[in-house]
């Protein structure tokens, strides 16, 4: 008899149990559902970013034949008259360096990526995380090694390119990156890889347990900048 | 009475069973809903980033038929026999701005930083902090202490410190930075909370920031050689 009452007992509480998990998960449910109605506006968003995106990617595709096309054209044009020909090589070298044509080249590649903080004894967790001062510094380094031409995750330094914290991002010529940043450099790669050196950025991040290497190459390919400058507010002086 | 125990004990079976189903069932639900939830950037950041692949586009777009017009231009030139020099010479202007081998002039602000006393000294990173958010800003040229920044310049510390370069070039206090751009703009990029040039003011420096209606900058005067890119 006792038996009988336990186990009706242990049921009921059982049953209580289950009842009030399910509960639980519909009221959660309801909620995130909630949250799904809001985000039919966000996917439409989402949608429109991406035909956006692609119409981009389709048009940057064109243009880089177009501009291949125009190097044609300008150097048959030239070819007849050696001081033509002398401004058309510099426009072709310009382009190279402001980064409007692909270039390829000798150089380094230096991958940046957030420590794991096993190894490392630091207390501040923000030291393990690549940050835009570290990428920018690592820029400028390289340049004052003599770089010819950079890139971050593909996206090419030129004149304008600034780089910028957003969140867990970083903000590089209007697009978003995150870690591991890949910062393609083409130059001596001795010179180049001195970055590693004693006292270096590179080694001062590595202590704060960021995850660093650094790796020479004979062949390292740079694209061309993914937009385009265009001064508003300047204007060259007339001679 | 056993018929009785055997029936209960596989209602009670039963219903568990179905319980548990119907637990399971949400659980998936919720995960995957947890999942999208991660995914999605909220609506303001979405809108930002329509509005930014939208100029994107459109730059992009503008440049095309830019290119496409030099092209027909070109091939005018070439069947009406005509000389290519203008053509060429604009091309080479063009190509000369971006390198920063043109003297330019615009609207800006100039900024002057010197160190204050008995106070770890203006260094490198600060220039180089503050030149990258004046290009985050939109800044179209700048200049430290004439000194013109182009896409190969490097702002470092020499000796520990002691001074600095500029594209190779030592420079000393006060440095002027001059930079043309949307005045507010690069202001605003600066100053205000979390800004280069409060955190310097607040630490002892002194700055100051004027707006100049025409500031003129002038070219990088050095022969910019390439060895290595092909």
């Amino acid at each position: 008899m006792p038996n009988k009452k336990l186990i009706s007992i242990i049921l009921g509480v059982m049953c209580f149990a289950l009842t009030l998990g399910i509960v639980i998960q519909v009221r959660t449910i309801q909620n995130t559902n909630s949250t799904i109605g809001q985000n039919q506006e966000a996917n439409e968003l989402r949608d429109e970013i991406l035909r956006y995106k692609e119409r981009y990617d389709n048009r940057f595709k064109e243009l880089e034949e177009a501009e291949k096309k125009l190097e044609k054209e300008r150097e048959e044009a030239t070819q007849n008259d050696s001081e033509l020909e002398q401004a058309q090589q510099k426009i072709t070298e310009g382009n190279k360096l402001t980064g409007m044509t692909e270039v390829t080249g000798p150089g380094v590649i230096i991958t940046l990526s957030d420590g794991t903080g096993i190894s490392t004894s630091t207390l501040n967790p923000s030291q393990l995380i690549v940050h835009d001062i570290d990428v920018l510094s690592v820029v400028n380094e390289l340049i004052n090694a003599g770089a010819e031409a950079i890139s971050i995750n593909d996206q090419r330094w030129v004149l304008t390119t600034a780089i910028s914290c957003r969140g867990n991002t970083i903000d590089i010529n209007g697009e978003r990156i995150g870690a591991p940043f890949v910062i393609k450099a083409i130059g001596l790669p001795e010179y180049l890889a001195g970055l590693e050196r004693v006292g270096g950025y590179l080694e001062y991040m590595k202590r704060d347990g960021v995850g660093v290497t650094l790796e020479k190459s004979n062949s390292i390919t740079i694209p061309k900048y993914s937009g385009v400058i265009n001064f508003k507010y300047l204007q060259n002086v007339e001679e | 009475m056993k018929k009785g125990k055997i029936a209960m004990t596989i209602t009670i079976g039963i219903a568990c069973f179905a319980l548990v189903t119907v637990m399971m069932m949400q659980f998936k639900v919720v995960n995957e809903t947890d999942i999208t939830a991660i995914e999605d950037m909220q609506e303001s950041e979405l809108k930002t980033e329509l509005a930014n692949w939208k100029t994107r586009y459109e730059e992009i777009d503008a440049q095309y038929q830019e290119v496409t017009q030099r092209i027909e231009e070109y091939k005018n030139d070439e069947q009406s026999n005509n000389e290519a020099s203008q053509l060429v010479q604009e091309e080479l202007e063009q190509t000369n701005t971006l390198l920063g081998l043109t003297d330019v002039h615009g609207e800006g602000i100039v900024i002057t930083l010197k160190s204050g006393e008995d106070i770890t000294a203006i260094s490198a990173d600060d220039l180089l902090i503050i030149v990258n958010a004046l290009k985050f800003a939109g800044a179209e040229a700048i200049s430290i202490n004439d000194e013109r920044i182009v896409n190969t310049t490097d702002i470092v510390n020499i000796l520990d410190g002691s001074f600095i370069k500029v594209n190779g070039q030592r420079i000393l206090e006060p440095y002027v930075i001059k930079v043309i751009g949307n005045q507010s703009h690069m202001e605003s990029a600066v100053t205000g909370n979390g800004g280069k040039v409060d955190e310097l003011q607040t630490l002892g420096h002194t700055v100051t920031i004027e707006k100049d209606n025409d500031i003129t900058i002038g070219k990088y005067n050095r022969e910019i050689e390439t060895k290595y890119i092909e």
